[in-house]
């Protein structure tokens, strides 16, 4: 195995493709996710009808994201465990690895991100008047994208685990979260409410930021869970 | 002067909110005690703890 | 045991005798809480203000040299002081009829500790707007800085809650300090692989954890007191939750292995990171957004408390004392792992 800068972005992006490959040809998982998020969303639908308040609608929002997002990245590591795992080991690079499948929650974050917010608006509607529908969407991503990429650190400590590495990753992965989501949900509140760029404009660099921060951590440390 | 002083700054603040009750010198009371609990205790795991480790050199 | 192990071990465990006995047993230097009648209208009325910490006047309770004036925007009113008990003011006053602003600041001028002051003490409701009439004027008598002993300062809201400074900040300065500990412990851990480094990433975090649950419990109090509640959300205080739970996790990710090399590796990848989580959430972030916690420019513990000397006085070897005791209990675990390994290996 080679290890120069352009092998690795090689391999990250083979990585990639072949998770996003793996999805579709095994559609059950990325169906069970859709499937978990939609009938989350018609839940709260069912429990509050059309014109919450924007504080309501954003806990909702971020409940179901939270939980679609764990369904999503919590077995991402999970093929790496048996044999598979054993042939990867000898012959994929660990950096290029996570970047790999860095690169590839951050897809399915994005395509989670629409199908949620697009079924909440669908469903629930906006809540009220003047919200700021771009920053509303920037929120949802920006967000899914640093609680995914710390997400996807949890689940690469837990997968090493024999027994219970999913749960594992769950109670590890909430209290990491809580500081994406607190930036999150404040964010989409105040787009929602129709709070103008000049003062949220903070809170997106903060969560660029934290994203950028967990995952140079996660690839600085995952050569040291793989070697383990 | 200094008698003044002492007068003003120690006496009469026994008068004071804090002090007056008499809770001041519970409290202080109360944590010298915990303290001198928690030092007693760290104080034996210590000791226990220099035996053990001369135990197990005697016998490697 | 060494001469110095006794020497630090009891030097700290009696810096912190000696915290817990001035910290609570210095006066807290005068200041104003309490006013009433909290309306006012125009006319005669008698006023009554009270006041926490040392007392301003002697039991004999002479008025001389006490002087009490009001002030409305910037013209000042004058009082006639009745009665002046050591805590406890009456004035009687004239309130005019016409005075730039309806709030009314207090100045108590006393012999003994000074300059005392309450800020919107009173409101007049049906007072026009307007200057305050020459017969009601006052002048300030001269500023007096009588020398007030060892004593500590007077802080609106925080009063005698002060000294709770003593505990809550040091105690979170000995979690960084052991966390630090940790943070370097697992370094050395994933670059040599030996088991030492783990024990002592280990023994860190568990004493780490008693001293932030500590902080947090302390912390709790201080805002109920100062800020109403037991818990708000600031940005210091999600931070410090989110650390704590993070080194919770830390420990259910250690009971969940068994095989002693993967725990060493993996624990210390959980912790080298959870420390950079640490430094961003509680020295980085709240800096950045808006907190009722002070010193968030700066020092992240506290700002205006540290230029008083008699706190300094207490503070410091507080700090001291509470790292050396931290270190001990780090220490003793640290042996503790050691000798289990040691018992289990052999």
């Amino acid at each position: 195995m080679d290890t120069g800068f352009h092998s690795t972005v090689r391999t990250a992006r083979t990585v990639a493709a072949m998770e996003w490959t793996l999805e579709w040809r095994q559609g059950h998982q990325l169906a069970s996710v859709g499937l978990f998020a939609l009938s989350s969303v018609y839940v709260a639908f069912q429990a509050a009808s059309r014109g919450t308040a924007p504080e309501a609608w954003t806990a909702m929002l971020w409940l179901v994201y939270l939980f679609s997002g764990f369904t999503a990245v919590g077995r991402l590591f999970d093929r790496e465990r048996s044999a598979t795992r054993r042939y990867l080991q000898w012959t994929v690079e660990p950096l290029g690895l996570m970047l790999g499948k860095l690169l590839h929650a951050i897809l399915t974050t994005t395509a989670l991100s629409a199908i949620v917010l697009g079924a909440f608006v669908l469903f629930l509607g906006w809540p009220g008047e003047g919200v700021r529908t771009s920053l509303v969407v920037l929120a949802a991503w920006l967000g899914g994208v640093s609680m995914t990429t710390t997400l996807v650190f949890v689940t690469a400590v837990a997968s090493q685990v024999q027994s219970g590495g999913s749960t594992l990753a769950a109670i590890l992965g909430l209290p990491l979260l809580l500081p994406q989501l607190i930036l999150a949900t404040r964010m989409t509140t105040g787009a929602l409410q129709g709070t103008p760029w000049s003062i949220l404009g903070e809170i997106p660099l903060f969560l660029a930021a934290l994203s950028a921060g967990t995952s140079v951590m996660a690839c600085i440390l995952f050569p040291y869970i793989w070697r383990a | 002067m200094n008698c003044i002083m002492f007068h003003i700054l120690f006496l009469s603040s026994l008068e004071g909110f804090f002090f007056g009750s008499g809770k001041a010198h519970v409290v202080t009371g109360v944590a010298l005690t915990i303290l001198a609990g928690i030092a007693l205790s760290l104080w034996r795991m210590d000791r226990r703890l220099t035996r053990i480790e001369s135990e197990s050199n005697d016998t490697p | 045991m060494s001469n110095w192990n006794v020497l630090w071990k009891f030097g700290g465990i009696l810096l912190l005798a000696y915290v817990i006995v001035v910290g609570f047993g210095t006066p807290l230097q005068p200041g104003l809480v309490e006013a009433s009648p909290d309306r006012l209208v125009p006319g005669p009325v008698t006023l009554e203000l009270h006041a926490v910490g040392q007392p301003f006047a002697d039991e004999v309770g002479s008025t001389d040299g006490h002087r009490l004036i009001l002030r409305s925007g910037t013209d000042l009113i004058d009082t006639r002081l009745i009665e002046v008990a050591p805590h406890r003011v009456q004035a009687e006053v004239t309130i005019p009829e016409q005075m730039p602003s309806p709030a009314l600041d207090a100045f108590l001028f006393t012999p003994a500790t000074g300059t005392l002051f309450l800020g919107n003490a009173f409101f007049v409701e049906g007072a026009g707007s307007g200057p305050v009439a020459d017969e009601f004027k006052a002048k300030a008598p001269d500023e007096r800085s009588p020398d007030l002993g060892f004593s500590f300062p007077y802080q609106p809201n925080i009063m005698e809650s002060i000294r709770n400074l003593l505990w809550h900040v040091p105690m979170w300065f000995a979690m960084f300090f052991v966390m630090g500990i940790g943070f370097v412990a697992s370094l050395m851990q994933l670059r040599t692989d030996r088991i030492e480094w783990d024990h002592r990433g280990e023994a860190a975090v568990r004493t780490g954890l008693v001293f932030g649950l500590l902080g947090l419990a302390t912390g709790s109090l201080w805002a109920r007191w100062t800020w109403g509640a037991w818990w708000v959300s600031d940005p210091q205080l999600n931070g410090a939750l989110v650390t704590v739970l993070l080194y919770t996790g830390y420990l259910i990710l250690r009971a969940a292995m068994s095989d002693d090399e993967r725990v060493g590796r993996l624990s210390a990848v959980y912790n080298v990171f959870a420390f950079v989580m640490l430094v961003i959430l509680l020295m980085v972030l709240p800096r950045y957004t808006e907190s009722l916690h002070p010193g968030k420019d700066g020092n992240p513990g506290f700002n205006s408390y540290d230029l008083d000397n008699s706190l300094r006085a207490v503070f410091y070897p507080a700090v001291i004392g509470w790292g050396a005791l931290c270190y001990w209990m780090y220490t003793l675990r640290l042996r503790m792992n050691r000798a289990e390994h040691r018992l289990l290996t052999k």
